[in-house]
């Protein structure tokens, strides 16, 4: 890898790499050569600008969470020409991680309940010159909100109030308050990208009859809040519900990275965004008419059990931020 | 494939037709061609003889659990026409407990479960069977306590003296199958694995694992990294430290646009003579029929899935205790 320290040997072991140093070996102080200056974070919780926050915000973390791991599951990785030149090789890297933890000391979630949290966190970098240049994540809120016994409702509310109430807290991520960033590619070509990203556009299309005809049977889907399911209904309950909530939202893959790897089933991950009003009955309850922006990513793994004698999506893992949306609906509507 | 239909197009696609068919769609006499009139079918519970015992099973279950689905995930074969295949089939099942059956009173509640099928095939007929499902998993789900379950059960069949006997060794009626497996080296490498676990040699878990590793074993339990890996292995071979750990098949496959992976069938035989997940020690004779599938990637091994039967360990230690 041009342009990165030669100890990496490719881009999972780079990411998986700096991953370990900055959490687990306590490296925190890396991040100001790992990432480059003025980094942008977007998670859909807030938009962060600049190394200084995201070492400040790795900190609080870590001193909520001192036992935190962080488990690399899979980097689904593609090359980035548009940032590739004579010093640098340059790459985007969707990397999907269990993180495990105890909460044992005072912090954003409140005095310490000492449970045992594990819950998932894609995200998506671009690298180039040894370091960081771009990130987008979506970590599963739900997930950890409700394994340390709230409901995600409630925690949203009280989360406002001591952000210090509507006017004051972390405003979520949407269009308004992005900050373009260095990385504007799309992603590549391969077609299980592609395929992926037509599976979620026909289901967002409310064709979801598209589920049994490229789903496996036995698909194993791990989905927001933590939720484990599977098979054909398991991914029609999911995604309809989603879709449901926001039935006239405007649908938009963002990145698709398809890959074919030794050792690897045949691979995907997306980054999306739908963006419109809270106007429907599904996962979000009443409709408020509130105006709300979903950031999604999601990965899949493909295996040989699909409809007849082909292909079949065999896994699938898909994130967005309960609790970002919560936090946009209880905004617009006032009910704090 | 020689001697079966034209309209199964390879081994898996046979055991996930013939599932459906016969679990499904109700075709329960299928059976009468799809298995062979003596086979022996071996679950951890006991032996059951013959395809007119698999058929009784089969609707008992049925009448059980009427919307029992099985989501076949995964067959790993060897084999092939003149030998005979053997399929090593993994299924998560699922279903509600809305009829009268071996799990007592109908509780209304639901469970999801894996199991797994080690299938010997010929000219279109099964005929040799090994069958582990997690019924630790169905009791813990439907609200019941493994180990009080199996103390009913045995109450329920009679008491001690008359309640079935889990399969042993001794009660093995051979079917024709007498294949090890094949000779791929992800076979040999999860064998390898599981054997020095087995010797208490549980640092290779850290060698061999990806630490990213999740983990599913039977009571429906499953975890991440090698913690979680360590302490259920460990919990299991302390609970019988002394027993004889053998494997008896092996299979190993890298098929296109799949993950190498491998399922290796094997057994402990021995005493109950270690505390650990099933109590202090009782000296009870126990015999622990084991499948173990795995999936590897570039970091280890990524996924590993084991069935025993913690019901049928129970009732050996509780009859065992009935006995003296």
């Amino acid at each position: 890898m041009k342009g990165f320290d030669p100890k990496w040997r490719d881009v999972p072991h780079f990411v998986m790499g700096i991953t370990r140093e900055i959490w687990e070996d306590r490296a925190i102080a890396s991040l100001t050569h790992r990432y480059a200056p003025g980094l942008i974070v977007r998670s859909p919780a807030s938009v962060v600008v600049d190394n200084s926050r995201i070492i400040a915000a790795t900190m609080a973390t870590l001193a909520e969470f001192p036992d935190r791991e962080l488990l690399g599951e899979d980097v689904i990785w593609c090359e980035d020409p548009a940032r590739t030149d004579a010093t640098t090789d340059a790459f985007l890297s969707s990397h999907r991680l269990v993180c495990t933890a105890t909460h044992s000391r005072p912090g954003m979630y409140g005095a310490p309940t000492g449970r045992r949290l594990a819950y998932r966190i894609l995200a998506d970098c671009a690298i180039s010159h040894d370091r960081v240049t771009d990130e987008w994540l979506v970590r599963d809120q739900g997930a950890i909100v409700r394994q340390l016994g709230h409901d995600p409702v409630a925690w949203t509310r009280d989360l406002i109030a001591r952000e210090g109430g509507p006017e004051t807290c972390v405003q979520p991520m949407t269009p308004a308050n992005d900050v373009a960033g260095p990385y504007d590619g799309r992603g590549n070509d391969n077609e299980w990208g592609a395929r992926y990203a037509g599976i979620v556009s026909r289901i967002m299309a409310a064709d979801l009859a598209v589920i049994p005809r490229e789903y496996d049977r036995a698909a194993t889907l791990e989905y927001p809040g933590g939720v484990s399911d599977r098979g054909w209904s398991g991914a029609d309950r999911f995604w309809l519900g989603l879709r449901a909530a926001f039935p006239d939202a405007t649908f938009t893959i963002e990145h698709v990275i398809g890959r074919e790897d030794p050792l690897m089933p045949p691979r995907a991950a997306l980054r999306w965004s739908l963006h419109g009003k809270h106007s429907g009955w599904g996962a979000f309850g009443t409709p408020s008419g509130a105006e709300v922006y979903v950031m999604g990513m999601c990965h899949a793994e493909f295996g040989p059990f699909g409809a007849a004698g082909g292909a079949g999506l065999r896994r699938e893992w898909a994130l967005y931020d309960e609790t970002a949306i919560w936090k946009q609906i209880l905004l617009r509507t006032g009910d704090l | 494939m020689k001697g079966f239909d034209p309209r199964f197009a390879d081994l898996p696609d046979y055991i996930l037709k013939i599932t459906h068919e016969i679990w499904e769609e109700r075709r329960l006499r299928t059976l009468d061609h799809y298995y062979a009139p003596d086979i022996p079918m071996r679950f951890p519970a006991g032996i059951v003889h013959g395809n007119r015992g698999t058929i009784d099973g089969t609707l008992a279950t049925l009448a059980e659990f009427p919307d029992r689905r099985l989501l076949g995930e995964d067959v790993i074969w060897s084999g092939d026409e003149e030998a005979g295949f053997l399929s090593s089939h993994r299924l998560v099942t699922t279903g509600t407990h809305l009829g009268h059956g071996a799990f007592g009173k109908p509780t209304g509640r639901s469970f999801v479960i894996r199991a797994i099928a080690d299938c010997a095939a010929k000219d279109g007929t099964i005929y040799d069977e090994w069958l582990i499902r997690d019924a630790s998993g169905i009791v813990r789900q439907l609200g019941k306590d493994p180990k009080r379950f199996a103390a009913k059960q045995i109450a329920r069949e009679g008491g001690p003296g008359k309640a079935a006997r889990p399969f042993a060794p001794a009660d093995d009626i051979p079917g024709g199958y007498a294949s090890r497996g094949n000779d791929n080296e992800w076979g040999a490498r999860l064998a390898s694995i599981l054997t020095r676990i087995m010797d208490k040699d549980i640092a290779v878990i850290r060698a061999e694992y990806d630490r990213a590793v999740r983990t599913e074993h039977p009571g429906a339990r499953g975890g991440w990294s090698w913690d979680f890996a360590e302490f259920e292995w460990m919990n299991l071979r302390t609970a019988f430290p002394s027993a004889t750990f053998a494997i008896h098949h092996v299979i190993g496959r890298s098929d296109p646009a799949q993950p190498h992976r491998a399922a290796v069938r094997w057994s402990l035989d021995g005493r109950h003579d270690g505390f650990g997940d099933f109590g202090p020690p009782t000296g009870a004779p126990v015999h622990v029929m084991g499948i173990t599938h795995a999936e590897f990637g570039p970091w280890g091994l990524r996924r590993e899935f084991t069935l025993f039967d913690e019901i049928a360990i129970w009732k050996q230690i509780l009859l065992h205790q009935g006995d003296k």
